[in-house]
C-alpha cells in the first residue's frame, strides 16, 4: 500500500486510464513500474483487458490459460532464435561516406519532385490549350515531350516526305491529351463501321472496343 | 519411302482440309482466281460476323492503352441482334437490333439511338470495295494458330502501295469468325492489336439481353441525332484529287452538339460534314466545318493505335481527316479538298 501511496492518482484509476491509453507519459512510466513490481497490479491489469474483451465479444472471454500457453511457448522460441549481430558505427574512415551521399540526395530528391510537377503541369496546359486556347507555341509541345520522356512524341513535322505548312505531329499514347473534340470526331468515324460490319478486315472486333476506351 | 509417305499424306489432307473450305492456298499466280480467293476468305470473315451466334470478350491493346469489352452477337433468321458492354472506364452499353442502334450510359442517364442505314450503305461496302480489294492488299494464308481457345487460319494482308496499312487476322477454322487480328505499319510493326480472349461460338440466343434494356429507359436523356444524306458537291466541296483505291460510300450532315456529353452547348448544333471513303478493308472520314477558333485551337496530327488524325484550317474552315491509314494518305486527302462556291 505505501508504494501507491506514493502517486497523485489512486493506484486502480491511473491503471485503468493506461488500459484507455489516456495516461500522460510520465504517469505511464510509473504505472508500468508497478505493474512490474506488484502482482495484484498485474491481475487487474488482466481483469481490465478481460472485462474489454468480453464486452467486445464474447469469443474473447477465454481461459486465460491459453494466453499463459501461448506467452511461454513464445518465450521459449524466441530465446532459442540465434542472436543478430548488428553492425558496428560507422569507424571515422567511413564517415563521410553517407554525408556525402545525402548532399547529393537531396538535390536530386528536389529535382525530382520538380520534374513530377513541371510533367503535371505541362500535361494540364496542353489539355486545356488543346480545346480551349489558340497559339499556344510549338516550345510548349517539344517542353512536354522532354519533360515526359517520351510518352508524348513532338516532331516538327512527319518524319517522312514532310510539307513545311503541316502540322507539328502528336502522337498519343493513352489518354494523355484529351480532346472532346478529337473523341467526338473518333466515335463519329467509329460509328460508320458499326460493330459488326467489315468496316476494317478487323471491322466488328476493333470498332467495339474502340469508342468505348474513348471515354 | 516408307518415312516420305507420312509427309505426303499429311501435306494432301492439309490441302484438301483447306479446299474443303473452299479456299486453296493462293499458289496459283493468277490475279482472277486470287481476287477471288481473296474475296472468298472476306466474305467469310463478314459472313460468320453476321450470321454467327457467338459470345466472349475482346481485348483491344492500342497506343499503350487497354480496353476489354464484352460482345454478343445473335442471328436468328434475318435478324441480327447484338450487344456490346465495355468492361473498362464508364459502364457504356451498346444494344443493336438490324439498323436501330442505342448506346446507353447508364451512369449518366444518357442514351444515343441511331439508325445506322442513315450513315451508308452497310452492308454493300465489302461488295463495292471487294474486287478492288486484290488490286491493293496481297492475301495469303500463311499459317495455322490456335486463338481464345480455336483453331484459326492466320491470313497477312499486305499493301501493294504505301497508302494503307497491313493487317495480320486470325479467322477461326470452322465458321471463319475473326478472333483475332493486328493492324501493322509500314516496317511490320503491330500498331493496334484486337483479340477474344475467350468466345463461344454457336451458342443459343439470348434476345432478351438485347431487346429488353432499351425498352427500360425511362428517366434516361434519349438523343436522337439525326443524319441527313447529303452530297459533297451539293455542300460546295469536291475532292480534286482522291487516294488510289479510295471510293466514296457515305456523305451526311451530322450534328456535332456533344450528343454524348452531358452538357449541350447553347443554341444551334453545330454541324458537320462528314464524307467516307473506302478501299473496301478501311476507310477514312472527312469532316468539315465552319473553322471557329475556340474549338479550332490549332492544327495538329495525332496517332491513337492505327488511327490517325489530321486536323487544320482551311481558310474559313476546318478539316479533320481521320483514319486508320498512313499519315501520307489522310496528307493526300486533305490536300485534295477543294472549295467550289
Amino acid at each position: 500500500m505505501s508504494q501507491w501511496s506514493e502517486s497523485k492518482l489512486p493506484p486502480m484509476e491511473s491503471l485503468s486510464s493506461l488500459v484507455d491509453g489516456e495516461l500522460e507519459a510520465s504517469a505511464v512510466a510509473r504505472a508500468c513500474g508497478q505493474w512490474r513490481d506488484d502482482h495484484e497490479t498485474r491481475a487487474q491489469w488482466h481483469a481490465y483487458h478481460l472485462i474489454g474483451d468480453v464486452l467486445r465479444s464474447d469469443d474473447l472471454a477465454t481461459d486465460g490459460e491459453h494466453d499463459a500457453g501461448f506467452l511461454a511457448a513464445f518465450r521459449q522460441r524466441l530465446a532459442n532464435e540465434p542472436v543478430v549481430l548488428a553492425p558496428s558505427a560507422p569507424s571515422v574512415r567511413q564517415a563521410p561516406i553517407p554525408v556525402r551521399r545525402r548532399s547529393w540526395a537531396t538535390p536530386m530528391a528536389v529535382a525530382a519532385g520538380f520534374v513530377a510537377v513541371a510533367g503535371v503541369l505541362v500535361v494540364t496546359q496542353m489539355s486545356g490549350g488543346l480545346s480551349l486556347r489558340g497559339g499556344q507555341s510549338q516550345a510548349d509541345l517539344a517542353r512536354a515531350s522532354n519533360v515526359l520522356g517520351g510518352t508524348v512524341v513532338v516532331a516538327a513535322g512527319p518524319a517522312s516526305g514532310a510539307v513545311a505548312s503541316d502540322p507539328p505531329v502528336v502522337v498519343l499514347n493513352g489518354q494523355l491529351i484529351r480532346d472532346v473534340r478529337l473523341d467526338e470526331y473518333l466515335a463519329a468515324h467509329k460509328k460508320f463501321g458499326g460493330s459488326s460490319a467489315p468496316g476494317g478486315p478487323s471491322g466488328f472486333l476493333r470498332n467495339a472496343a474502340a469508342d468505348g476506351s474513348a471515354r | 519411302m516408307l518415312s516420305r509417305l507420312p509427309a505426303v499424306v499429311f501435306a494432301f489432307a492439309a490441302a484438301s482440309a483447306s479446299l474443303a473450305y473452299g479456299q486453296s492456298a493462293l499458289t496459283s499466280g493468277d490475279p482472277l482466281i486470287e481476287a477471288r480467293e481473296t474475296r472468298a476468305w472476306l466474305t467469310r470473315i463478314q459472313d460468320a460476323a453476321n450470321k454467327r451466334n457467338f459470345a466472349g470478350t475482346v481485348v483491344v491493346s492500342a497506343g499503350g492503352t487497354v480496353a476489354s469489352t464484352r460482345i454478343a452477337h445473335y442471328c436468328e433468321g434475318r435478324d441480327q441482334f447484338e450487344r456490346i458492354d465495355s468492361l473498362d472506364g464508364q459502364v457504356r452499353n451498346v444494344f443493336r437490333h438490324n439498323d436501330v442502334v442505342h448506346t446507353v450510359w447508364p451512369q449518366r442517364r444518357v442514351a444515343v439511338v441511331e439508325q445506322r442505314d442513315q450513315m451508308s450503305s452497310f452492308p454493300g461496302l465489302l461488295q463495292a470495295g471487294s474486287d478492288r480489294v486484290q488490286e491493293f492488299y496481297d492475301l495469303k494464308p500463311v499459317a495455322v494458330e490456335r486463338v481464345a481457345g480455336h483453331e484459326a487460319n492466320v491470313l497477312v494482308l499486305r499493301p501493294r502501295d504505301k497508302f494503307r496499312f497491313g493487317y495480320r487476322l486470325w479467322a477461326e477454322k470452322a465458321t471463319g469468325l475473326l478472333l483475332r487480328a493486328e493492324v501493322l505499319g509500314e516496317r511490320g510493326e503491330v500498331l493496334e492489336s484486337s483479340a477474344f480472349s475467350e468466345v463461344s461460338i454457336g451458342i443459343r440466343s439470348q434476345l432478351d439481353s438485347v431487346l429488353l434494356p432499351v425498352k427500360r429507359l425511362d428517366g434516361f436523356r434519349v438523343l436522337k441525332p439525326v443524319l441527313v444524306p447529303t452530297r459533297m458537291e451539293a455542300e460546295g466541296w469536291a475532292l480534286k484529287a482522291s487516294v488510289p483505291g479510295f471510293q466514296q460510300v457515305s456523305c451526311v450532315k451530322r450534328p456535332f452538339d456533344g450528343a454524348v456529353r452531358v452538357v449541350v452547348a447553347s443554341g444551334a448544333a453545330e454541324q458537320a460534314l462528314q464524307t467516307v471513303y473506302s478501299d473496301g478493308l478501311t476507310y477514312v472520314s472527312i469532316f468539315i466545318e465552319p473553322y471557329n477558333a475556340e474549338r479550332h485551337s490549332r492544327p495538329m496530327y495525332t496517332a491513337i493505335g492505327a488511327t490517325q488524325t489530321l486536323m487544320r484550317r482551311e481558310g474559313d474552315w476546318w478539316i479533320t481527316v481521320m483514319g486508320d491509314v498512313p499519315a501520307a494518305t489522310l496528307r493526300q486527302f486533305a490536300n485534295g479538298i477543294e472549295r467550289k462556291h
